[in-house]
């Protein structure tokens, strides 16, 4: 609540910034980035149509149903992504059982890769040429369309909400249940009277977690979805198809306001909402064990799914050294070879995803130390800067930077320029949110040990702060380094022929059937990630820093 | 004694809040001196003007005749051991405490030469290379304090420094710490919460309360001269009784107190008919059998309504009318505790004087 002692508190805080040059410099130009480069362009797609394109959106029976299908898919798939998440999250943390180490692993795999890797893998399984369909069962079936688009997201959103229910159960005290057993409660009223209740609010953020990625999800659509009209989809055909800019926008605000909502529902109220205390001196004994029968037959059951996943890739694995998929299944290394003819959007990927992440880690940095160390009277306002670009969907970003700069005051359209500055700002939340939480665990007063053995604010930057932000800096810059490698929506607006990067060329190979070479891109594009996140783990592992993802 | 550090009419607010509120102090060189008093009373905030982490509005810091006020943190050699330690969590422990020496430039000879020193009188010997997150809670605070000390041996700021280690734990680095200052001749302020931490450790406390210094004193007066409610309360256990001055017979005055009169020493500008306070700490009264001969003293029937065992002492609670008293006996005996009808002794020499008025209220 802003009273009015607030307000003059911040007034006197803001003007103290006249003493520090430095600082105020800093502000000022990240206020300017961000506005032009996130609301900028957001405000321009929004204003962009007139009331009259916007009444379509009712008017028009096939947008009207985008809406339906969206909101359909995305209530289904955050379903059984959250029913996914919590089985993996409850076997991990609570569970007696073997093969967790691979559990894990392949709750890791949809991350780093691209978003739309598990629906080609699934039309190499289940396709009109698919191994399974055609190859074992010489079925001539239809996947494309809700059902298979609902079993692709599921896998591939599923591990979103995993890490935030996991994390919420891991630190719920098994005290708790003790407690509980203690006082006479069965099994099941502790399940139902203690421990689902602590985990509601990781499933809460879980499931929203799952339900952003799930409604903006643009890569699973676009090959999968077949006839099934959802807006990312729409709003794309839109601009490829007719260049119809006033429909894209209009669209594009449909799936705006849904996400913008559920990421403040996320934010203010399930954020509001977590028990978690942490306290670091609770010693938890080991969780009181399950009947056999439920712990094997969730054990079953997450075993089962995984083996699935496992499938997918080992899939695509196989498709990337396949000569014709469907026909001819003998091994080659034509597709890789192919990969490699195209060697130019490989690096053009891993240069846009080095620069972004290196610029929004550092953007990230600078903005969280300011908002969470110094009070400048502005702290809630940067921070809102901050984790803005988290509520828009990479596609509504992509559409806004095409309009914001194809002309006055800055044209950038087809550069690599654009690329970069796109997924940087569209990277900044990860990565601030990386550097938050590095430096909360920084307590004030290590900062103030430092001034008073005699070091100036100078020193203590170069010799606390800095060397205890290396881990967080890395951390967001490693995350936001697998995002931009393995992203589609946000580029697939803005790519020129010279700056096509991996990601759209494995879809422009779906598209045109040629499975083994999109499935060999693909691969590489893994290894490329999967290098990376392991290089990472392995230099901050020498230094005892475990990188959180 | 020579003052070495001195706090001159301090002002410091925080927006409407007054945090210090004309705070004046004066610190003998080579003095434990401790700042007392509840959570948001100041106490901190005026240690933090000393180390620069703040700045006074009104008022002046000076340590040694020279004025601080302005001087950067990093510049005024003012070594402080945090309450939560703030080690460096990247640093070794040879890193932590050799920090300070490097940012002064010390030949590197001589810093392996102070460090070792620190590390052979803190107990650190062989930890060199770890980091703080493989230490103990006890070792941790160690490094804290010989960060801080090996800056050099002056000045010492101490803030709850042992409010994070257990009972037992702090108990015996409190002795320590004592004779480590005393040695070492250090002139140290600590800050505290705890009553004994201060009555154990000091020569001077200064009890604060609301942004102001209440009372400065040794131990000894501010336990057993407290100049007024608020001190004798916040300070250990104490029995409120309601008197009226009857008159002056030379140093002493004459109380009387439900019926009886009382001779208690003490120069106190109390008029005939004047009400006051009478404070008495609870192991201050003798407590005696019905059948007991007592000799001296004003005596006052009661009967015990409740106790406590605290192993050296039984504290009882004694109804005496409409009052309630709180009685520590050391006299234990070992067949149990007292019960029923008992008989209070007030030794009139042990009472201290209020003129503030009010009733009884024991605490």
């Amino acid at each position: 609540m802003a009273s009015g002692t607030s307000i003059r508190e911040s007034a006197k805080e803001m003007r103290r910034l006249k003493n520090e040059p430095l600082l105020l410099l800093a502000i000022v130009a990240i206020i300017l980035f961000v506005g032009f480069f996130v609301v900028y362009p957001v405000v321009r797609v929004i204003t962009f149509p007139s009331l009259q394109d916007y009444a379509q959106l009712f008017g028009k029976a096939r947008w009207f149903k985008a809406v339906k299908n969206s909101l359909y898919m995305t209530l289904i798939s955050t379903l059984s992504c959250t029913a996914v998440a919590f089985l993996f999250a409850y076997v991990i943390a609570r569970l007696d059982v073997p093969c967790k180490g691979l559990f894990r692993f392949v709750t890791l795999l949809p991350i780093v890769s691209p978003p739309f890797i598990v629906a080609l893998s699934y039309i190499l399984l289940f396709g009109v040429q698919g191994i399974v369909t055609k190859g074992l069962l010489g079925l001539q079936v239809d996947i494309y369309g809700r059902l298979g688009l609902w079993i692709v997201q599921t896998v591939t959103f599923f591990p979103y909400a995993y890490s935030v229910i996991y994390g919420v159960i891991r630190s719920i005290s098994t005290n708790l249940e003790y407690a509980a057993y203690n006082m006479g409660a069965t099994r099941w009223q502790v399940f139902r009277d203690v421990f689902f209740p602590l985990c509601r609010p990781g499933i809460a953020g879980g499931a929203l977690i799952a339900a952003i990625n799930v409604l903006t999800d643009f890569g699973n659509p676009m090959m999968i979805g077949g006839d099934l009209a959802l807006l990312p989809t729409e709003a794309y055909m839109q601009i490829s198809g007719w260049y119809d800019m006033k429909t894209a926008s209009v669209l594009a605000v449909a799936l705006l306001v849904p996400a913008i909502a559920i990421f403040l529902v996320n934010r203010f109220w399930v954020g509001k909402r977590s028990y978690v205390t942490i306290t670091g001196k609770e010693i938890s004994l080991n969780p009181f064990p399950v009947p056999q029968w439920v712990k094997w037959g969730l054990f079953s059951l997450t075993m089962l799914i995984s083996l699935f996943i496992l499938l997918v890739y080992g899939t695509l694995c196989y498709g990337a050294f396949t000569k014709a998929w469907g026909y001819d299944w003998s091994f080659t290394l034509e597709n890789i070879q192919y990969v490699f003819l195209k060697g130019r959007q490989i690096w053009n990927s891993i240069r846009y995803g080095l620069l972004s992440s290196l610029g929004a880690a550092f953007l990230a940095m600078v903005l969280a130390y300011i908002v969470q160390k110094k009070q400048v009277g502005l702290n809630k306002a940067l921070d809102f800067l901050a984790i803005l670009p988290g509520a828009i969907p990479g596609m509504f970003l992509g559409i806004g930077f095409v309009m914001a700069f194809n002309g006055k005051p800055l044209e950038l359209t087809g550069t690599s320029t654009i690329m970069v500055l796109a997924l940087l700002f569209w990277n900044i939340p990860t990565c601030y949110s990386a550097a938050t939480a590095g430096l909360q665990q920084i307590g004030n007063s290590v900062e103030d040990a430092a001034l008073n053995l005699g070091a100036n604010s100078f020193r203590s930057f170069k010799d606390v702060i800095i060397p205890l932000l290396k881990a967080p800096f890395l951390s967001g810059f490693v995350l936001s380094f697998l995002r931009s490698v393995t992203c589609l929506s946000v580029v697939i607006f803005l790519y020129a022929p010279s700056t096509t990067v991996g990601t759209i060329s494995v879809m422009v190979l779906v598209q045109s059937g040629q499975w083994g070479e999109a499935a060999a891109f693909t691969m590489i594009l893994i290894a490329i990630a999967f290098s990376v996140l392991r290089l990472a783990q392995y230099v901050l592992g020498k230094q005892g820093i475990k990188l959180e993802l | 004694m020579d003052c070495f550090i001195e706090f001159k009419n301090v002002v410091k607010r925080f927006d409407n809040f007054v945090a210090l509120d004309h705070v004046s102090l004066q610190i003998p060189k080579g003095s434990f001196v401790t700042l007392l008093g509840p959570s948001g009373c100041g106490k901190t905030t005026l240690m933090r003007q000393l180390a620069g982490f703040s700045e006074p509005e009104e008022g002046d810091v000076l340590v040694n005749g020279k004025r601080m006020n302005g001087l950067p943190p990093f510049k005024r050699n003012t070594p402080l051991v945090f309450q939560e330690y703030a080690l460096f969590p990247h640093m070794t422990v040879y890193e932590n405490i050799s920090y300070g020496l490097k940012l002064n430039k010390t030949p590197k000879e001589e810093m392996d030469k102070r460090v070792a020193e620190m590390l052979e009188m803190f107990n650190l010997v062989g930890l060199e290379k770890r980091f703080p997150k493989q230490m103990s809670g006890g070792q941790q605070q160690r490094v804290a304090f010989a960060r801080a000390l090996v800056m050099g041996q002056e000045i010492l700021l101490l803030d709850e420094p042992l409010s994070n280690l257990d009972a037992k734990l702090r108990v015996e680095v409190r002795t320590e710490l004592r004779q480590l200052q005393q040695k070492l001749g250090i002139t140290t302020i600590y800050v505290t919460h705890d009553q004994d931490e201060a009555l154990s450790m000091s020569d001077i406390i200064a009890v604060m309360k609301g942004g102001r210094i209440e009372q400065i004193g040794s131990p000894w007066e501010i336990y057993f001269r407290p100049v007024n409610r608020f001190v004798a309360d916040f300070v250990g256990t104490v029995n409120f009784l309601a008197g009226k001055v009857l008159r002056a017979e030379g140093k002493t005055l004459v109380i009387d107190y439900s019926g009886m009169e009382l001779r208690v020493p003490g120069e106190v500008d109390a008029g005939p008919g004047e009400a006051v306070t009478l404070v008495v700490r609870p192991e201050c009264i003798h407590l005696a059998g019905p059948g007991e001969v007592i000799s001296g003293g004003a005596v006052l029937d009661g009967a015990i309504e409740n106790y406590s065992f605290l192993g050296r002492i039984i504290r009882y609670w004694v109804r005496v009318g409409q009052e309630l008293f709180v009685i520590d006996d050391a006299n234990v005996d070992l067949a149990g505790a007292r019960t029923g009808a008992v008989k209070l002794c007030l030794d009139a020499r042990k009472l201290h004087i209020l003129k503030d008025g009010g009733g009884h209220a024991a605490s």
